[in-house]
């Protein structure tokens, strides 16, 4: 196996693998958003703030995989 | 039906999209290249854009106000309340930057969606990292300014040792513990603020790109409807994405200003 197709596969199964643990952490960061909503409507404002905050937050780390499998597919 | 050759020109006039190309090749000063290439020409078009639209608006205000004067004034509410309302009182000033950088990214990012002709050498700034790496920077020697010269070097790294309450003996290992910390996340939060925009920008545009060369590719109607849809869908999406990014750049500026404003509160 040589560098070019090495590289290939490790782009590929960790960009797969990278969208495990945001998945998971956006998962029930929604959920308990919804339930936030629904207990308390008149503080929805603060708390849609606080759940697009953590959404980036948690976007970002599936992103920092991808831009390395772009570095991988396109310079190796 | 394409034929072989058309197709492989097509994909590589896709491939050739979002491209840094230069316009006026000036030679490299030191390790500065100074050429203008479309990326600048396109920083400069939204810069353009933002400035003359809040510039015509200042410069006719009414009492009753019109269309422009509206989105001014739902800006100026949205920047000065929602924004750096989190700062409190000492941070009421930020809010220039704060607004600039918002509408500077919305309109960079809706701008990278419009499709222009090839002679025009459509870019996306924001999808090159060194243009959302110079944002970062601004944000970052804004934040560390703001800490040492409000609490002077020892004040603002005071602040970044164990908070008190702590038994003596576990002082020493523990400040050096936090002190890294603190200082690994002042590096790391300018990084993560450009990466996030630029892998949000780029991997839209990515998915586009990739799709259009797909159904060029295999030019049958099977490919083409659905990945047509997926196409048109991923366009709405990245409006959505624009507007998010922008606003999540700013609200986290918001945050990293007022931490190093209230240094230690």
């Amino acid at each position: 196996m040589d560098a070019e197709t090495a590289a290939r596969l490790a782009a590929g199964i960790g960009m797969g693998l990278a969208t495990i643990g945001p998945g998971i952490g956006i998962g029930l960061l929604t959920g308990r958003t919804a339930e936030a909503i629904a207990r308390q409507p008149e503080a929805s404002a603060d708390i849609r703030t606080a759940f697009i905050i953590g959404l980036a937050l948690a976007e970002a780390l599936a992103l920092y995989a991808f831009v390395i499998a772009i570095i991988l597919l396109f310079v190796a | 039906m394409l034929t072989d050759e058309s197709a492989s020109k097509i994909l590589e006039s896709l491939k050739e999209l979002n491209v840094q190309q230069h316009i006026v090749s000036i030679p490299k000063v030191g390790p500065f290249d100074l050429s203008i290439s479309n990326v600048v020409i396109y920083m400069w078009v939204s810069a353009f854009i933002v400035f003359t639209f809040f510039f015509i608006v200042s410069r006719r205000l009414r009492k009753e106000p019109d269309g422009m004067q509206t989105v001014a004034e739902i800006l100026l509410n949205f920047a000065t309340g929602h924004l750096t309302g989190q700062i409190g009182e000492k941070g009421k000033k930020y809010y220039y930057l704060i607004l600039t950088l918002f509408c500077y990214i919305m309109v960079t990012n809706l701008i990278g969606l419009i499709p222009k002709p090839i002679p025009l050498k459509g870019y996306t700034p924001t999808a090159n990292i060194n243009v959302t790496f110079g944002l970062a920077m601004v944000v970052f020697f804004v934040t560390q300014y703001q800490g040492f010269s409000r609490h002077g070097a020892r004040g603002y790294l005071g602040s970044w040792l164990a908070p008190p309450g702590v038994p003596k003996a576990l002082v020493p290992p523990l400040n050096g513990i936090f002190f890294i910390v603190h200082f690994m996340g002042e590096f790391f939060k300018p990084l993560s603020l450009s990466v996030r925009l630029f892998g949000n920008t780029i991997a839209g545009h990515l998915i586009i790109l990739v799709m259009l060369g797909l159904m060029l590719q295999y030019a049958s109607a099977i490919v083409i409807i659905p990945a047509g849809l997926f196409v048109v869908i991923m366009l709405l999406f990245e409006v959505f994405v624009a507007f998010i990014q922008a606003y999540i750049f700013s609200l986290l500026s918001v945050v990293y200003i007022e931490s190093a404003i209230y240094a230690g509160h």
